[in-house]
């Protein structure tokens, strides 16, 4: 399948390249080399039954992508669609499957480049989320960027077990 | 992305072939010992492996098959008999051939593999069948019944690219002079210009006459790997041998030579004769009607005609929309086109039952040794053709249920012949079309399902309560469920209880369903129900609370519309009445979790079959009929019971499509409306 978007050229093997996006007022990061493209929302289709944070289907060029809801992983409320809205389509992981998914971004930012040693442990305090779903955070100018963990943030398990692990 | 294939892949694969045949070869000979044809052709197939593995590197598979084929050859020959033990050993050695082709052609790996132990050890035991060391070089030798001397004539062409592909014209002529006696001569006049001379491109030609005792099978398979059409095979009459016949004074003599019907007096250089002579008298060359294809190759092929047929529903609905007359037209042309092609692409990917049944008289064989059990598989309907992704993802479950026949199902000899049974046992493995799907039974003359043991065993898992009041046939299905065993022991065999709820889950994924009828002391039936593709189906397009779904229609029976009154019951079960038969249903809607619809005034009713009974499933709209292409689900909704997998529908939208069986099942009503 063709590749929709421009890869950055890797970057140097001691910085990583991030994508940026926010959700409910807060910056979050992914490994660009997972993103396969940004979209326009497009209109879901409901999976009856099926586990709330994976609750519907997309046609991304032909191709049914399941939409992960990472608000509701993260805990937080349900959002808005504004026009600032975008789908991130991300290639993961699962086991021995890779797999597309979709997620709703309140809005994508940018590409940026940091050097990986500025990416720093999550720290103890302060931090809402599981720690599990989290690579590091990255200050910004006064930005706090998460970077997410792709591999234990879009696992179809649920919050709760990963706590337990 | 297309990977040329390079011709040691293309050896293994036909390697790989000529292997299975070995194996059937064996098991026939073992109940025909003294068939002479198979003989010869369980030691053509030896041969083959031996030279082209030769050729192709593969120095352990060589020297392993060469005294594998010693023992045919003291067989073929009369100074060896088939017995039990050769079969045995053959079979065995079969396996060892077959990791000998798997480890590939590593010279060092090759030479680790000649001396493992298995290897050496299978070896003593042939030898020792045979009396004592074998012939070295049985080839050069002449078997010990007097064979009749052929003549032929052959002339061996490369393709020009021959050579840049790995062809050894070497090693070919080295295995073409030990079938028998050589005279070869070279013909370089297609050598061009030297500043034209490509080095790698192969110009010269081959001319060698061959005088042997073999037949013309032989001589063929030495060249089994060489393009066909690049080599000619004639037979010439021995008595040509004969020398030059004309006179010192030029003309021929008037006497008693008789003259040939192609004198080999013309000069080498006139091109034959005729064609016809050879034509009657060599068989044919095999000329291949059939065209070797990489299985993904059909898969992307199959993708792409998946997307093309979705373009399509996209194409017909703007047609529609545009009430374009001759767009329209155009549409429904191209729709009728596609069909044409799908069925047509479908019918490639079909193969016979018999490429899956073959491999079971080896399972049932080797288990009757195992179990002390005597029993004969029979096999009916080889001919059925299924999905070759279906055939595939069959042999396993198909494994697991035969196992459970002979370890189970089959009596001791004492208990059978109690019962005037025959010593020997039958399992029948039969496959047959019905309408849009394929029934595989495979059927044993054993003892039947004990359902006083099933409902004990049950009980004692807690898979049902102790005070139920099941049927017969309920009490059989249970053997379906996960954690059951009810074998008394322990085997290697089966028995751990995870076979036939193994079963049942394969069977589903492949859109079947799986059936069980035993009568007690008289046998077990178990039926698998397949659809023919996995790919693109026929469904049904509804519409439930404002979404599009999709169901199978190989499960619709009919549907059906009844006004609200008369069969919505608030609360309880919900009965509807068609035709003095009462059918349960189910909302969908509520089903999904969606709420309840009160709004309507009548129900639309999909009426599913399942099994032996139907039930009805409650949809806002019936849309209409569409062909559709099955993707899969991800793993974040493939567990859900009840979906299929997704599919885009003509507005680029993704609809779900349902699995009937498994919904109603989900929801348990099958078993308690039965009850």
């Amino acid at each position: 399948m063709a590749d929709h978007m421009h890869r950055s050229p890797p970057a140097a093997p001691n910085r990583q390249t991030l994508l940026t996006f926010r959700l409910q007022g807060e910056v979050f990061a992914l490994d660009v080399a997972r993103v396969h493209e940004i979209i326009d929302p497009l209109p879901m289709t409901r999976v009856p039954r099926a586990d709330p944070f994976v609750p519907g289907l997309i046609n991304v060029r032909g191709s049914v992508v399941p939409v992960v809801g990472l608000r509701q992983r993260l805990g937080m409320p349900p959002g808005e669609r504004t026009e600032d809205t975008r789908m991130v389509v991300l290639e993961i992981q699962l086991g021995e499957d890779t797999t597309k998914i979709a997620l709703e971004a309140d809005s994508v930012d940018q590409v940026i480049e940091i050097e990986t040693a500025s990416i720093e442990p999550v720290p103890e305090i302060g931090i809402t989320w599981p720690t599990g779903f989290l690579a590091g955070v990255a200050k910004r100018d006064s930005d706090l960027i998460i970077v997410l963990r792709a591999e234990t943030v879009f696992a179809p398990v649920t919050s709760h077990a990963l706590r337990a692990q | 992305m297309t990977k040329a294939t390079l011709p040691v892949q293309t050896f293994m694969q036909e390697a790989n072939e000529v292997l299975e045949a070995l194996e059937s070869r064996l098991l026939e000979l073992e109940e025909d010992p003294s068939n002479q044809s198979l003989i010869d052709a369980v030691f053509r197939s030896l041969h083959t492996l031996k030279g082209s593995g030769e050729m192709f590197g593969f120095s352990a598979l060589a020297r392993f098959t060469h005294s594998f084929e010693n023992a045919y050859d003291a067989v073929r020959s009369g100074r060896a008999q088939v017995s039990q033990t050769l079969i045995d050993v053959s079979l065995r050695s079969r396996d060892h051939i077959q990791r000998l082709i798997d480890a590939g052609t590593d010279p060092e790996e090759n030479a680790r593999l000649a001396k493992l132990p298995e290897g050496q050890a299978l070896l003593g035991e042939i030898e020792a069948l045979l009396g004592g060391p074998g012939p070295a070089a049985c080839a050069t030798e002449a078997p010990a019944a007097p064979a009749q001397e052929r003549r032929f004539h052959l002339r061996f062409t490369p393709e020009e690219s021959a050579l840049r592909n790995g062809m050894r014209p070497d090693l070919m002529v080295t295995e073409l002079s030990l079938l028998g006696t050589c005279t070869i001569a070279i013909d370089a006049s297609q050598v061009p210009a030297l500043e034209d001379i490509d080095p790698t491109a192969s110009y010269l030609a081959w001319e060698i006459d061959l005088v042997t005792t073999h037949p013309q099978q032989d001589v063929e398979d030495v060249f089994l790997f060489a393009e066909e059409e690049s080599l000619q095979i004639r037979e010439v009459a021995t008595e040509a041998t004969l020398p030059e016949v004309a006179g010192p004074d030029g003309r021929g003599p008037v006497t008693a030579v008789p003259v040939l019907a192609t004198p080999q007096t013309a000069p080498p250089d006139r091109p034959a004769p005729d064609p016809s002579p050879r034509a009657e008298r060599n068989p044919p060359p095999r000329k291949s009607d059939s065209v070797r294809v990489q299985s993904h190759r059909l898969d992307e092929l199959m993708d792409q005609l998946g997307e093309l047929v979705i373009a399509q529903a996209r194409l017909n609905r703007i047609a529609k929309d545009l009430a374009d007359p001759t767009l329209v037209g155009t549409a429904e042309e191209i729709e009728r086109l596609i069909t044409g092609l799908r069925d047509a692409t479908l019918s490639i990917r079909m193969l016979p039952m018999g490429t899956v049944f073959g491999k079971f008289r080896r399972v049932v064989r080797d288990l009757s040794g195992e179990l002390g059990k005597e029993v004969q598989l029979v096999t009916e309907g080889e001919d059925t053709e299924l999905d070759k992704n279906v055939i595939d993802s069959l042999s396993e479950p198909l494994v697991h249920i035969i196992r459970n026949s002979v370890d189970h199902g089959i009596e001791a000899l004492a208990d059978r012949r109690a019962a005037g049974k025959t010593d020997i046992a039958t399992v029948t493995m039969s496959a047959r079309q019905a309408g849009g799907e394929v029934h595989v039974t495979v059927s044993d003359d054993g003892g039947g399902l004990r359902t006083d043991r099933i409902r004990d065993r049950a009980i004692e898992r807690g898979l049902i309560p102790p005070d139920n009041d099941l049927s017969e046939k309920q009490l059989h299905q249970l053997i379906f469920a996960p954690g059951f065993s009810t074998a008394q022991t322990l085997s290697s065999v089966s028995g751990r209880g995870v076979g036939m709820d193994a079963v049942r889950s394969v069977i589903q994924d492949l859109g079947g369903s799986v059936e069980v009828s035993s009568t007690l002391g008289k046998g077990t039936d178990i039926t698998l129900r397949l659809p023919l593709t996995l790919a693109i189906i026929e469904g049904l397009l509804v519409r439930v609370a404002g979404q599009v779904y999709v169901i199978p229609l190989s499960a619709v029976d009919e549907c059906v519309e009844i006004s609200a009154t008369e069969t919505y019951r608030e609360s309880g079960r919900s009965i509807l009445t068609i035709r003095n038969e009462l059918v349960p249903f189910l909302d969908l809607q509520t089903l999904f979790g969606f709420g309840t619809n009160r709004a309507r005034t009548s129900h639309r009713i999909v009426i599913v079959r399942m099994e032996k009974r139907r039930v009805g499933l409650v949809v806002d709209e019936i849309i209409g009929q569409h062909q559709t292409v099955i993707k899969s689900l991800s793993p974040f909704h493939r567990d859900i019971d009840g979906l299929a997998g997704g599919t885009i529908l003509g507005d680029g939208s993704v609809a779900l499509i349902l699995d009937p069986v498994a919904l109603v099942q989900s929801t348990g009503t099958a078993t308690s409306e039965a009850a």
